[in-house]
C-alpha cells in the first residue's frame, strides 16, 4: 500500500467547532474584554495611520522641497528675552554678550555656543538657556559674588581693576554699585596667570574670604578701614596681611580661628586708643594666642615695643 | 519577561466546582503557576452544561479570580473534558513498507496513522483524542518512531475517544463567552493520570481513576501510554444522594454524614452504634446507625468500581498493570477508598499523590485534574502530538481575543 485512499472517511474534530460566539451571548466581562480588544486595535490602527502619514509627509516634503522643513521650523523670529538672575547682570549686558543677530529665529539659536559666551565673563558662575515656544527665549543666570578687588597692568600702560570671587575667579565685573566696589579691599600679593580669554583661578582664596566675612561681620567699622589684604605670604608662613587706614601691618595666621584672631585685634585697637598710646605700626596675630606683638610708632628711641598679653 | 511569556489557562467545569489554574508559560518551555481561581459550579449536571447562564457565571467568576490572583490575562484556555456523552473505541491499521529496501519511511509513517484514524462517526459525534498505542513492524513493538527500520509489514492502533458535539460546544461556548480561545481540549483522566503517575509507572501499567462529584474518568495506562480511557457519570455526588434517599435526610445534612462517617468499606461491626446528624444536641438533631452510612457508601462505591472493572474488560489484566491503581479527585478522600479498590481490581490501590514541591493549597487530589492540563497539555504541544496544534490565529483575531 503506498498511499491511503482518497475516499477515507474524514473525522470530525472538536477543533472543527466554530468558536465564534454572538457578543450578546458573552457574559459582562467577555463583552468588556472584547470592548477593550476593539479600543486597543482602533488605537493602533489610528497610531500606525498617523506613523505612516507621517512619515509619507516627511518623505514627500524631503522629495520636492527639502529646504521648506528648515524654513517651517525656524520661521518665528525672536521676539523677546526673559532675564531672570540673583545679581546684577541686566537685560543689556545679555543682549550685548550674546550679540544675537536681529532676525535671528528661536530655532536657530545655538544655546550651547550662547551659554558658553554667557559663562565666560566670569561673573556668570551658570546659565540656562529654554526656548519658550513661538518667539522668547528665557536665560536663568546664577552669578558670582565679589569679595575683593585688584588691579592689574595686563601688558598696556594703564592697570585695570578685576574683582575677585571667593571661589578665585577673577573677572571685570559689570553692573556692581561703585559704592560696593569702593568698600571691598585691594587684593595684593598675587600673580594672575592667563588662561584661555580669562586667568586661572587664585588659590587660597577661601581662607581669605572667611577672613573678609569674619571681620566684615563682626567688626564691621574696623572692616571698613581695610585697605590691602595680602596674600604674599599665605603660602610660605600661612599668614594674610591686612593694611588698614589705621594700622600699616596686621597680620592673621591662618591656621588659627579667625574670629578669635579678630576678637584680638579689636580689643588691642581699643586697649591703644584708650592708653592715649602711640600710633599701631605692626600687630601680629600670628603667633598665636598667649602673646601678640604689638608694634608702636616710637617717636623716641628709648620707647620699645610692648606686647600685649592674652 | 513577561512580555515575552503567554499565560494559559487551565480551565475543569466540574458538577461541583469550577477550578482555574493560570499557568505562565516563557519561551524556554518552563511553566510558572501563577493564579489560581475557584468557585462553587452552578448549571453543570454530571459534567454536562444544563444551564449556560449559570455554567457561565460560574466559570467566568473563577476565571476572574483566577486573574486577579495572578494579576494577568489569560491569553488562552486549555480544557478539562469529561461526562458520560464521552465514548472511545479502538482502530488498528496496518501498511505494507513501500520501499524496495524494506526501510520504513515518513511517508509509511504517515499513512498507517492517517488509515487507523480514519473511521466514519457516527452524526452529532466529534473526536476529542485520537491516543497512539505503540507502532508494531512485522507484529514485534518499536518505539515512538519506527522511521529508517527495516521491515514489511508496519501496524498502528489508536483509542479514539469522540463526545457529543453538541455538549463539546456548549462548554467551549462558557468560555468563548469570556472572550478567551479554547487551545486545546483534554480529557479530565489523561490530564490527573499525568499527575499521578510516574513514566516509570506508566511503562510498567497503571489504572488512574479520578472520583469526582458527578463523574468518575479513569485511563489504564500500559507501555508507557494510555491505552484506554472512560467516563461514567457517577461519582461522589450520587453517595450523597443514595444516603439522602436511605436515609431521609436532606440533601446537605447526607453530604454532612458522608463527609463525617461514610467509608468505602463497612467497618463498624456494632449495629446499635449511633452517631449524631449535628451532634449538637439541638432541636431536630437525629441520631442514624453508622454501619447503615457505611453499607450504602459501600455499595456505591464497590458498584463504581465494578462499573470501572466491567468498562475496562479484557484490557485490565493484573500483570500488565504491575504499578497499581492510583485514586484521585475529591470523593478518593473517603476512607477505605484504596481498599474497596483492591478488592475490585484486585491490584494493589493507593491514593495518588502529587509531586513533591507542590504549593499546599493545590496539592489535594481535587486539583489534579487543573494541574494536570496544564502539565498534559503543554507536554503534548511540545511533541506535537494530541488532537492537533492549535490553528494560528490572524492578526486581528489575536488582537480581539486577548484583550
Amino acid at each position: 500500500m503506498s498511499a491511503p485512499p482518497d475516499d477515507m472517511p474524514k473525522t470530525r474534530s472538536w477543533r472543527d467547532i466554530p468558536q465564534e460566539i454572538a457578543p450578546r451571548r458573552m457574559s459582562n466581562v467577555g463583552r468588556r474584554r472584547l470592548t477593550m480588544g476593539a479600543v486597543r486595535t482602533i488605537a493602533t490602527a489610528v497610531a500606525l495611520g498617523a506613523i505612516g502619514w507621517g512619515g509619507f509627509e516627511i518623505w514627500r516634503t524631503l522629495k520636492n522641497d527639502p529646504q521648506r522643513l528648515a524654513a517651517m521650523s525656524d520661521s518665528r523670529p525672536l521676539e523677546e528675552i526673559k532675564l531672570t538672575t540673583d545679581g546684577v547682570l541686566d537685560e543689556a549686558w545679555l543682549k550685548r554678550t550674546m550679540d544675537l543677530a536681529p532676525s535671528a529665529g528661536l530655532m536657530e539659536l545655538d544655546l550651547y555656543a550662547l551659554r558658553s559666551k554667557l559663562t565666560a565673563s566670569g561673573q556668570v558662575r551658570q546659565a540656562v538657556l529654554v526656548r519658550e515656544f513661538p518667539t522668547t527665549l528665557k536665560v536663568i543666570l546664577e552669578e558670582r559674588s565679589p569679595v575683593v578687588r585688584l588691579k592689574a597692568r595686563l601688558g598696556g600702560p594703564d592697570a585695570r581693576t578685576f574683582l575677585v570671587a571667593h571661589d578665585g575667579t577673577v573677572y571685570d565685573g559689570e553692573g556692581y554699585e561703585t559704592s560696593l566696589v569702593r568698600s571691598m579691599p585691594w587684593l595684593g600679593g598675587v600673580r594672575l596667570i592667563r588662561e584661555e580669554d580669562g586667568f586661572q583661578p587664585l588659590p587660597g582664596m577661601e581662607q581669605l574670604t572667611d577672613l573678609i566675612a569674619t571681620a566684615r561681620n563682626g567688626v564691621p567699622r574696623r572692616y571698613a578701614t581695610w585697605r590691602v589684604v595680602s596674600m604674599e605670604r599665605m603660602s610660605s608662613d600661612g599668614q594674610i596681611v591686612v593694611q588698614t587706614t589705621e594700622v600699616p601691618e596686621i597680620i592673621f595666621g591662618v591656621r588659627e580661628d579667625f574670629y578669635s584672631q579678630i576678637a584680638r585685634m579689636d580689643l588691642i585697637l581699643a586697649e591703644t586708643k584708650r592708653r592715649a598710646a602711640a600710633p599701631v605700626r605692626s600687630i601680629d596675630l600670628s603667633v598665636g594666642a598667649a602673646q601678640v606683638p604689638v608694634a608702636l610708632h616710637q617717636p623716641s628711641a628709648d620707647s620699645p615695643d610692648i606686647s600685649f598679653p592674652r | 519577561m513577561r512580555s515575552k511569556s503567554r499565560f494559559i489557562g487551565a480551565v475543569e467545569i466540574g458538577t461541583a466546582k469550577v477550578a482555574v489554574l493560570i499557568g505562565e508559560m516563557v519561551k524556554d518551555g518552563t511553566v510558572n503557576l501563577i493564579g489560581f481561581g475557584e468557585c462553587q459550579s452552578h448549571g453543570v449536571i454530571k459534567g454536562l452544561v444544563t444551564d449556560f447562564k449559570s455554567a457561565s457565571d460560574a466559570t467566568h467568576s473563577a476565571l476572574l479570580i483566577a486573574e486577579q490572583n495572578a494579576g494577568v490575562k489569560i491569553d488562552e484556555v486549555y480544557l478539562a473534558q469529561s461526562g458520560g456523552h464521552l465514548e472511545g473505541f479502538y482502530n488498528q491499521a496496518a501498511a505494507s513498507v513501500n520501499a524496495a529496501d524494506n526501510t520504513v519511511s515518513q511517508l509509511d509513517v504517515d499513512t498507517v496513522c492517517r488509515l487507523a484514524k480514519a473511521k466514519a462517526l457516527p452524526d452529532g459525534r466529534t473526536v476529542v483524542h485520537h491516543i497512539r498505542r505503540p507502532f508494531q513492524l512485522d507484529g514485534k513493538m518499536v518505539g515512538s518512531n519506527p522511521e529508517h527500520l527495516h521491515g514489511q509489514r508496519l501496524e498502528v492502533g489508536y483509542w479514539t475517544v469522540h463526545g457529543s458535539e453538541s455538549v463539546i460546544a456548549n462548554s467551549i461556548h462558557v468560555i468563548r463567552g469570556f472572550n478567551v480561545l479554547v487551545g486545546d481540549m483534554i480529557l479530565s483522566s489523561l490530564a490527573s493520570g499525568t499527575m499521578m503517575t510516574t513514566p516509570q509507572d506508566r511503562q510498567h501499567g497503571a489504572l488512574v481513576i479520578d472520583i469526582g462529584a458527578g463523574t468518575t474518568d479513569y485511563v489504564l495506562y500500559r507501555d508507557g501510554g494510555p491505552c484506554v480511557t472512560g467516563s461514567i457519570p457517577v461519582g461522589g455526588s450520587h453517595l450523597t444522594n443514595d444516603l439522602t434517599l436511605g436515609l431521609r435526610v436532606t440533601e446537605g445534612q447526607a453530604e454532612k454524614l458522608k463527609i463525617r462517617h461514610g467509608r468505602a468499606l463497612v467497618m463498624t461491626r456494632d449495629k446499635s452504634e449511633k452517631v449524631w446528624l449535628n451532634g449538637d444536641f439541638a432541636i431536630g438533631d437525629r441520631q442514624f446507625s453508622r454501619r447503615a452510612i457505611e453499607l450504602i457508601t459501600e455499595a456505591r462505591v464497590m458498584e463504581l468500581f465494578e462499573v470501572v472493572k466491567k468498562k475496562l474488560g479484557a484490557e485490565l489484566v493484573p500483570e500488565l498493570c504491575a504499578a497499581g491503581v492510583f485514586l484521585t479527585g475529591g470523593t478518593s478522600k473517603l476512607p477505605a477508598m484504596a481498599d474497596a479498590a483492591t478488592k475490585v481490581f484486585e491490584i494493589p490501590a493507593v491514593l495518588g499523590e502529587m509531586p513533591p514541591g507542590m504549593d499546599d493549597k493545590l496539592n489535594r487530589p481535587q486539583h489534579a485534574t487543573v494541574l494536570g492540563l496544564l502539565h498534559f497539555g503543554l507536554q503534548n504541544r511540545a511533541s506535537g502530538g494530541g488532537a492537533g496544534r492549535p490553528r494560528s490565529r490572524g492578526l486581528l483575531q489575536k488582537l480581539f481575543t486577548s484583550s
